[in-house]
């Protein structure tokens, strides 16, 4: 799964690797006093956190570090498969903690990446989450033990602007196949996230192991939703723009993820929401992002503790509402410090439908194949 | 009269060469070579498997579109050769003839432009382009009609961000060509009986071909890596090479997949220029011989 907010700009720069390469020549120090970079160097500890945009606010990591006396270093990731990969592929012996997407999180337990948590030792955490979060959290757990904790939620839905259309419009995936939506539907290009919603209105369920007919029904579903659309874009801003001026008529594969922060600005007129149920298919997809401890032999407890820190309330009311993006979070006592605006903005008062209307998202076992079949179509387009 | 050693062994010549050997062993060789055993691995639950095995290559050689993107690749970077050299001949050569008077600060004015950062260049397209944007409020002021120009999330959305990215590369090596040429050898041409026309194709054009060969080199090579623009402007109706290595790695988490075709394209860039370079040694031969 991909957000990508922020990926231009950061792209290639491994501000750890530059780092260690520095260290390595004995040059790291003097780099740091010159450049006065390490700020927490006289901390207590330190903790290496790789995050998603969001996480990574002042206003969260600063109050922790001078409770705690430590030093956080953050490494921001800028998709979540590539974070797993990084991680696997020997980084996580620098890390600590890990916010990522939820599936990419699960898999880190059985992968060895990170450590499973005790859900006793965050019994206090859970008893303030919404009871769909509660323990044992299914999600998150690979043999009935868990892999961190929840972080932030939303939905996967058609993303609309009712100043142009109807929302019942959207009670289906239909109108990105309709020719009178040609060219004003724009997908957004997040991995497999505009993959999955597709593939449930072709009557595919792609969270199981699929043959190769349900794959070919994936393809054909793509070849027509690439026909009628008029751009698959990464960059959110420029699908925001073009849904607010209506030259896109709908985001298909952002959610709630593109519309909040919309909303949160006053363009409230721009919603996401879920269709009805097809063939017998929850059309909506939730996705969820979680925190995680890294297995680095280290065992730290203040890394345990930032867990928790991470999903008390105050501090997920602000991991909510940051610069770039607004999100659920599914600390429940968190609800209360919400303004109304704030409420609406987050579409508050339709979650729990969208719940209800959606499945889970988690790592599909052919994702791969459909993937490849999004390359290939997109080549052919 | 003192010869300069030019032997291997000798301390100086070592001494000078080593720190960029160096650089290039350690920044171009090295990960080249890296690329090369990575591309005969495996990917499994996306984690690398040393398996030594030609899965990979035989998906690349398999599977048409990626060679569809690959060719997509090469003709977008020659047709943008040709539209930089269109655009930067002419205002060079002015810059070279008749802008002389002004030339330090129209200079300094695309230098400028150079310098701006590419994703801000390439996202003030948007703003240019959109169907809502300058370019078709202006025509709509000219009485075009509304929305006249439909560029934005089209391939030719993406040609406009890399020449305009791309263009200052010939601009800059063909003026520096065409300066150096000795004002004396045109005007012989012209004593000669030479109209203006024929002075330029005689003597002015053969005389700025090593800038303009360079700046093309320059064009073609940018191009071929081009990542942006098509990512931008281009709304994945031209996915080219660099946005497929990127989805191989990143999103698909397939190392020794995106591996492979970045040496594809490697090769695919390396044997253009190898065989541009035929082409214009014949074509040099050729003209010596006359």
């Amino acid at each position: 799964m991909k957000k990508q907010t922020a990926e231009i700009g950061t792209r290639g720069v491994d501000r750890r690797a530059v780092l260690k390469g520095m260290g390595g020549l004995g040059l790291a120090a003097a780099g740091a006093g010159i450049f006065g970079m390490p700020k927490g160097a006289s901390a207590a500890e330190s903790l290496n956190y790789m995050c998603w945009e969001g996480y990574n606010a002042p206003s969260i990591l600063d109050p922790f570090q001078k409770q705690k006396d430590v030093s956080i270093s953050v490494d921001l990731i800028t998709d979540s498969a590539g974070g797993f990969a990084k991680l696997a592929a020997g980084a996580s012996k620098d890390f600590d903690l890990v916010s990522s997407d939820s599936p990419w999180i699960a898999r880190m337990g059985p992968a060895g990446i990170c450590r499973y948590i005790d859900d006793k030792d965050f019994a206090d955490q859970y008893a303030e989450f919404y009871p769909q979060f509660r323990a044992p959290f299914t999600p998150l757990q690979f043999e009935g033990k868990a892999t961190g904790l929840p972080t932030r939620w939303g939905w996967v839905g058609p993303t609309v602007n009712t100043k142009f259309d109807k929302l019942e419009t959207w009670s289906s995936y239909a109108p990105v196949f309709d020719a009178a939506y040609k060219d004003k539907i724009c997908l957004l290009d997040w991995g497999d996230w505009p993959i999955m919603p597709l593939a449930l209105y072709a009557g595919v369920n792609p969270y199981v192991a699929l043959d190769q007919a349900a794959l070919d029904e994936v393809r054909k579903v793509l070849r027509a939703a690439f026909k009628n659309t008029r751009a698959i874009v990464a960059d959110l801003a420029i699908a925001q723009k073009g849904l607010i001026d209506g030259s896109f008529r709908a985001l298909i594969g952002g959610g709630t993820y593109a519309t909040s922060s919309l909303r949160m600005k006053g363009h409230d007129y721009i919603q996401s929401i879920v269709p009805e149920p097809k063939n017998g298919l929850k059309q909506g997809i939730i996705w969820m992002e979680a925190t995680g401890l890294i297995e680095n032999g280290r065992d730290s407890k203040v890394a345990a503790d930032f867990l928790k820190y991470i999903v008390s309330p105050d501090v997920a009311k602000q991991l909510s509402i940051t610069e770039a993006t607004c999100n659920l979070v599914p600390n429940q006592k968190a609800e209360a410090l919400f303004s109304d605006a704030e409420k609406k903005a987050l579409q508050m008062d339709y979650m729990w439908e969208a719940w209800d209307k959606s499945q889970f998202h988690t790592v599909a076992p052919n994702i791969d194949d459909m993937l490849a079949i999004w390359q290939e179509e997109l080549a052919a387009r | 009269m003192r010869t300069d050693s030019k032997r291997w062994g000798d301390p100086i010549l070592v001494a000078t060469v080593a720190p960029l050997a160096i650089v290039m062993l350690l920044f171009f060789i090295i990960p080249l070579v890296m690329t090369v055993i990575l591309s005969f691995q495996t990917t499994q639950f996306y984690r690398l498997s040393w398996t030594w095995d030609l899965k990979v290559w035989t998906e690349v050689f398999s599977k048409p579109h990626y060679w569809t993107i690959m060719a997509r690749t090469v003709a977008m970077a020659l047709v943008c050769v040709v539209v930089c050299v269109l655009i930067a001949f002419p205002a060079a050569y002015a810059l070279a003839t008749r802008l002389r008077a002004y030339n330090a600060q129209i200079q300094i004015l695309i230098i400028f432009a150079f310098l701006t950062d590419a994703v801000l260049k390439t996202f003030g397209w948007i703003l240019v382009l959109d169907k809502s944007g300058v370019a078709n409020w202006l025509l709509a002021h000219l009485g075009l009609g509304p929305e006249a120009l439909n560029l934005l999330f089209t391939p030719t959305g993406t040609m406009i961000g890399m020449v305009y990215g791309l263009v200052v590369y010939p601009m800059f090596t063909i003026y520096l060509s065409l300066a150096r040429i000795d004002r004396d050898l045109v005007l012989a041409a012209y004593d000669s009986g030479a109209s203006r026309l024929r002075a330029f194709f005689e003597v002015t054009l053969p005389l700025a071909r090593p800038g303009l060969y360079c700046g093309a080199v320059l064009v073609f090579v940018l191009s071929l890596g081009a990542f942006l623009e098509p990512k931008v402007l281009g709304g994945g109706t031209s996915p080219l090479a660099s946005e497929l290595i990127r989805q191989s790695f990143e999103t698909r988490v397939n190392w020794p997949l995106g591996a492979a075709l970045t040496l594809v394209l490697i090769v695919i860039g390396a044997l253009s220029l190898a065989l541009a370079a035929v082409v214009l040694m014949r074509g040099n031969r050729g003209r010596t011989v006359q």
